[in-house]
């Protein structure tokens, strides 16, 4: 007779997925891990920065010979709202910081600051 | 009922809920995270400094500030109820403050590092001193959030603060693997990244922590779709999820000084960073330090976070390394069962 339990595909599964992103993972880490492969995509990298400058600046003058914003227009006016939104919601927690402080007293109540930590178990 | 039998209908029932919650997962939208109460009491542009309700009747006298990581959500302290640090450290009457970044605005990419260490953190503790009445803080800081905190403390060796744990904070950034390999000098042009982008994208920076571990992510779909009939597997899986995509992109100059000073030049490790024209060694630091390390980081490596405790002057020096990666450090299920009751047990003492 035998113990052997019948297999549980759920946990075959599990282990299946655990080796292969172990095998994938070693497997990538050892080409990217490389002198090559660090000056490949830093030079890539270079390139892509390259075109996305060049293209943003002739996207931008195109633009502003249609008469439209471009994006860096866009990206600052967003910015800007953004900015100011923060402005007002400080201006507006500054005030009720001074509501609440005019009413109670600095510093706020809260709980009291007197918990000892409970004894270490030995 | 034969065991063959139980597994067919055990297996016949979770293949049926899978087809059930798959659908209700993909039309699902972006998890619940950071539940726990909190009030906003400080908005410094990038940054959001927030204070966590307490929930007891007494607290410790010293406040607790948690610096997240630059690069992340601070929402990772906070994922879930029952998954969240901040609530296991509120229950257990810490009264805790966290420093959350933003995405900085194309106006804030020239914030350099000075800016984090030597402009953000005093005064987010000056708001926390207003808000508790109390001169002494103690801090929480995460990967590089414990770097900023570390200059911060070496900077400031008579400020207000007393204790402070670090959480997988590289100091030794040579040994920072492929992130080391791929800033290699010799290769990338930091200068023409910076000045051409301003602000380094989230997209690069998420993708940089894809390319250590190609398949991580492709693996936990596959794990969710096996374990879809697991709720909790589920939910768990959702908030990190969430918080892996919600990554921050970063200022370039603070970017321009992080590759400089650290990862080409790694000061922190050789003790000759300065900083905002101060000497930022860590050998300057005494107050007592708790290093809390993963064995399995891909991030901060093992062998990058280790010297943290042999570089301080602190004579009061508590060293935890547990199994786990960068991110289960914080909340996987080591973290619930070991980190945090001891980080609760050691900055409890010194709380009071």
């Amino acid at each position: 007779m035998s113990n052997d339990a019948p297999p549980n595909p759920s946990m075959q599964f599990q282990e299946w997925v655990t080796q292969w992103e172990r095998a994938v993972d070693e497997f990538s880490n050892k080409v990217m891990g490389t002198d090559e492969f660090s000056r490949s995509i830093n030079q890539m990298q270079g390139l892509q920065l390259e075109f996305q400058k060049n293209f943003g600046e002739m996207m931008a003058r195109q633009l502003a010979n249609l008469n439209m914003p471009s994006r860096d227009d866009v990206i600052k006016i967003s910015e800007d709202l953004r900015a100011l939104d923060r402005r007002l919601a400080h201006i507006e927690r500054t005030l009720n910081q001074l509501v609440t402080r005019s009413d109670t007293g600095s510093p706020r109540k809260g709980p009291a600051r007197t918990k000892k930590p409970p004894p270490q178990e030995t | 009922m034969s065991e063959q039998t139980n597994q067919m209908r055990d297996l016949m029932d979770k293949t049926l809920q899978r087809g059930m919650k798959g659908f209700q997962f993909i039309r699902s939208g972006a998890a619940e995270v950071g539940l726990t109460p909190k009030e906003l009491i400080f908005d410094g542009g990038t940054l959001k400094l927030y204070h966590y309700l307490p929930v007891n009747d007494e607290i410790y006298r010293i406040p607790v500030i948690i610096v997240m990581a630059t690069t992340n959500k601070g929402f990772l302290f906070d994922l879930i109820p029952g998954q969240s640090m901040v609530e296991y450290l509120v229950n257990n009457g810490f009264d805790v403050y966290m420093i959350d970044w933003d995405p900085p605005l194309m106006q804030e990419r020239g914030l350099r590092l000075a800016d984090y260490t030597h402009r953000f953190l005093p005064r987010c503790i000056e708001e926390v001193q207003a808000n508790t009445g109390e001169e002494d803080v103690n801090m929480i800081s995460y990967c590089m959030g414990g770097v900023l905190a570390l200059i911060y403390a070496s900077t400031h060796t008579d400020g207000p603060l007393k204790n402070m744990v670090c959480l997988t904070t590289p100091v030794n950034w040579e040994e920072m693997g492929l992130f080391h390999l791929w800033s290699n000098e010799q290769h990338l042009d930091i200068d023409k990244l910076v000045d051409t982008l301003g602000i380094i994208p989230a997209d690069f920076i998420s993708s940089s922590f894809e390319m250590l571990r190609p398949a991580q992510k492709a693996a936990g779909q596959l794990r969710v779709w096996d374990q879809m009939w697991n709720d909790d597997f589920v939910k768990s899986y959702r908030a990190f999820q969430r918080w892996g995509d919600e990554t921050l992109p970063l200022a370039g100059e603070y970017y321009r000084d992080c590759t400089r000073e650290l990862m080409w030049g790694n000061k922190m490790f050789k003790g000759t960073l300065v900083i905002n024209g101060e000497p930022a060694d860590l050998a300057n630091i005494t107050i007592p330090m708790m290093a809390v390390m993963a064995e399995h980081d891909h991030i901060a490596s093992y062998a990058a976070t280790k010297p943290l405790l042999d570089l301080v002057g602190s004579e009061e020096k508590n060293e935890l390394v547990l199994k786990g990666g960068h991110v289960s450090l914080i909340a996987g299920p080591n973290a619930i069962k070991r980190m945090w009751p001891q980080v609760n047990a050691w900055l409890g003492e010194r709380s009071v």
